[in-house]
């Protein structure tokens, strides 16, 4: 989780320290005394900047640390056993808190966890009623030491084993750290500052010994011992600590401090309560000793981010939408005006061309499909004269053929080229009775007929004498020509002049 | 999480339900405004595109009208297009007859029908056919009657078939006496007015 604008305060039995916290912005508000008027400014303070989520850094002898490994569980069944081993550790304490470090890579691999509490923590009730009174959503209580841990993070020891000697308001924090992980921290308590830098050393050693023989250090390690003091009062433990093998001591300066946090040195200097809060501002707490009921208002507080965000994004993201399909809109007017100004222009030129047409035609394209059907009906007439001079020219070759009658049809609409059907009814004249010989004759007449290009389709329409089996059949017989004798037959045929191309 | 505190955050729960009321409004408003925008947009796209091709048909009009007007004017001239005129058609034939030297004719003109559907092209095309009876001397008077016919006649007319025959049996001798008879239908066509169109 990471907050952006948020209060650290630094808790102690004394004093209380409030810093306003912002990424690349730390404004240090003050310190305030447990007093009557101390507690009154807190509370103002705290009044002013009520919505901002906050986290307790405390500082105090009164605390314990127990490392515990525990059968491996998850959701639910890992809450009822902590809180069950907790009570079980520190019967009813009320600030009590787990934090899952590491599970084991052997055996039954188990978790292995730091459990902390505070043993008396009367002192922070005052502080803590002020901001339930303000409804501040505190989201966490948590040791100076694991406060001290992102520091150390920040300052990047290479060492497994490390001892962190942290000097603040005359009051000496000791806190190692396995692999950078909290293990164990107790505070040293001095009323005379000029008693510190002798004991420090000593403390450190005692320290290291308790560490060794609760096998929480390991023996024959060698133990990194960083002193970290701003008014560089630790300095001269360095060199005691040195002489022992079992240390490897460095000084941690204010440049280093500052370089670490990205913090300037001078206000580092002119505020050092704010190191280890500015280290812990940022990242997530592993270790919260606050009990729930506590954490109501940030629960509280994050829903309430959470549906005004939920709002915020909603809103925008309609106002978006809308803006879009808005702008789309607009877009599509424009052009449609710009359509309908264009339209106007074109019916404009339209009305221009049209009041130029006679007004006694009618349509255009009617008057060209007139003129067109007039053409049609006066093309591809049948020539007349052509038609019997075909046919003459032929009959003129056979004077024994007496034409009775010649009708002819033109072709039906459309009219696509000249033409018409033909039909001659003649006899052949000094018919003697020899049929054959009128039959001979009258084929010799058709094929002349067929022989000329613009006749098509000759065939005989009637026999002068039918012989076909199923008719009846009558004659006569003479001797000689007789002229009431007469072989009649019937002729059609096409008639088609080729049009030119 | 935890369980949300509904009553801690009412506020915050009303807001979060004006803000999704307020974007839909205004999603659902400002789509139906830009589909009614669409839609417009449309109509003025194809308001355009008729306006367009109406300019362009009256270009091609103005050409149609250049091309055959003149030739539209012609055949109104010539008796084509407007009313029948029968009495000049009777004249034409009666001019022809006699310019040829026959003996007479007789004629008959139909009632006035529309011509056939495929013929006509919606167009309002009449058909009047006249038939005509007439003695004739030799086949070739037929031709030179229709010769002297076609540069009388009014109007378009087609012949639509002819039927000589002989008149008697006697074998031929040189006589003024017409030994042919020539019976031929004619169909005569005129196209209404667009007066008379619309009138009828």
């Amino acid at each position: 989780m990471t907050l952006h604008h948020r209060l650290i305060l630094l808790a102690t039995p004394r004093q209380i320290g409030v810093l306003d916290w912002r990424p690349g912005r730390l404004h240090w508000l003050g310190d305030f005394p447990a007093t009557e008027q101390g507690m009154a400014a807190f509370r103002a303070v705290v009044a002013k900047h009520s919505r901002l989520p906050t986290l307790v850094v405390v500082d105090t002898v009164d605390e314990d640390y127990r490392s515990e490994a525990l059968p491996h569980v998850a959701g639910h069944a890992r809450t009822e056993l902590l809180d069950r081993r907790l009570r079980q550790v520190f019967r009813n304490a009320r600030f009590v808190g787990a934090w899952r470090q590491t599970r084991e890579t052997t055996g039954r691999r188990d978790d292995r966890y730091l459990f902390a509490a505070l043993t008396d923590a009367d002192w922070l009730t005052p502080w803590l009623a002020v901001l339930q009174r303000e409804r501040v959503p505190l989201y966490g209580i948590t040791p100076l030491a694991l406060a001290s841990q992102h520091l150390l993070t920040r300052l990047r020891p290479q060492e497994p084993h490390t001892l962190l000697a942290y000097r603040l308001n005359n009051r000496l924090r000791l806190s190692y750290y396995h692999n950078g992980q909290l293990r164990f921290s107790r505070l040293v308590s001095s009323e005379s500052p000029t008693q510190l830098p002798g004991n420090a050393a000593d403390e450190i050693a005692k320290t290291q010994l308790y560490l060794t023989g609760q096998r929480i250090l390991p023996r024959e390690s060698r133990l990194s011992v960083l002193l970290c003091d701003p008014s560089g009062q630790l300095d001269s433990a360095q060199a005691a600590l040195n002489a022992d093998p079992a240390f490897n001591t460095r000084v941690v300066d204010l440049q280093s401090l500052g370089r670490a946090l990205g913090i300037p040195e001078n206000f580092l200097a002119e505020t050092p309560d704010v190191v280890p809060l500015a280290a812990i501002a940022g990242d997530t707490v592993e270790l919260n000793l606050a009990p729930a009921e506590l954490l109501q208002p940030y629960t509280e507080y994050r829903w309430r981010r959470g549906l005004h965000a939920l709002a915020g994004t909603l809103a925008g993201v309609g106002l978006v939408v809308t803006a879009g399909y808005a702008l789309h809109a607009q877009e599509l007017r424009s052009e449609a005006e710009a359509l309908a100004r264009q339209t106007q222009q074109l019916d404009s030129r339209y009305a221009a061309i049209a009041r130029g047409f006679p007004a006694n035609l009618p349509p255009p394209g009617q008057l060209a499909q007139t003129v067109e059907l007039a053409h049609t009906l006066a093309a591809n007439r049948v020539n007349v004269d052509a038609l019997y001079a075909a046919l003459g020219q032929v009959l003129a070759a056979y004077p024994d053929v007496r034409l009775d009658t010649l009708s002819w049809n033109e072709a039906s609409p459309p009219f696509a080229a000249p033409g018409a059907r033909v039909r001659l009814d003649a006899s052949l004249t000094g018919f003697d009775g020899n049929y054959r010989a009128a039959l001979r004759r009258i084929e010799a007449l058709m094929q002349h007929l067929a022989a000329v290009p613009s006749l098509h389709e000759v065939r005989l329409r009637t026999s002068p004498v039918n012989v076909d089996s199923s008719a009846t059949l009558t004659g006569q017989t003479r001797n000689g020509a007789d002229p009431a004798l007469a072989a009649a037959f019937s002729v059609e045929l096409v008639y088609r002049e080729e049009t030119a191309p | 999480m935890t369980a949300p505190p509904i009553a801690a955050l009412r506020v915050a729960i009303v807001l979060v339900a004006v803000a999704l009321a307020l974007a839909l409004v205004g999603i659902v408003w400002s789509h139906h405004a830009a589909r009614d925008a669409e839609a417009g947009l449309t109509e003025q796209h194809a308001a355009h595109a008729a306006a367009q091709q109406r300019l362009a048909r009256s270009r091609e009009e103005q050409r149609l009208i250049e091309a055959h007007q003149e030739a539209y004017l012609r055949f109104v001239e010539a008796g084509f297009i407007g009313a029948e005129d029968r009495l000049a058609w009777i004249e034409a034939v009666q001019l022809a007859s006699r310019s040829v030297g026959l003996a007479g004719l007789e004629y008959r003109l139909s009632p006035r029908s529309p011509a056939p559907p495929g013929l006509a092209q919606a167009l309002p095309l009449g058909q009047t056919t006249m038939t005509l009876t007439m003695p004739i001397l030799v086949e070739t008077d037929l031709p030179r009657f229709f010769a002297a016919l076609r540069t009388r006649a009014p109007g378009i007319y087609r012949i639509q078939g002819c039927r000589l025959s002989r008149v008697g049996n006697e074998a031929f001798k040189a006589a003024d006496q017409p030994r042919l008879k020539v019976e031929c239908e004619l169909v005569w066509y005129t196209l209404a007015s667009a007066s008379q169109a619309s009138a009828s």
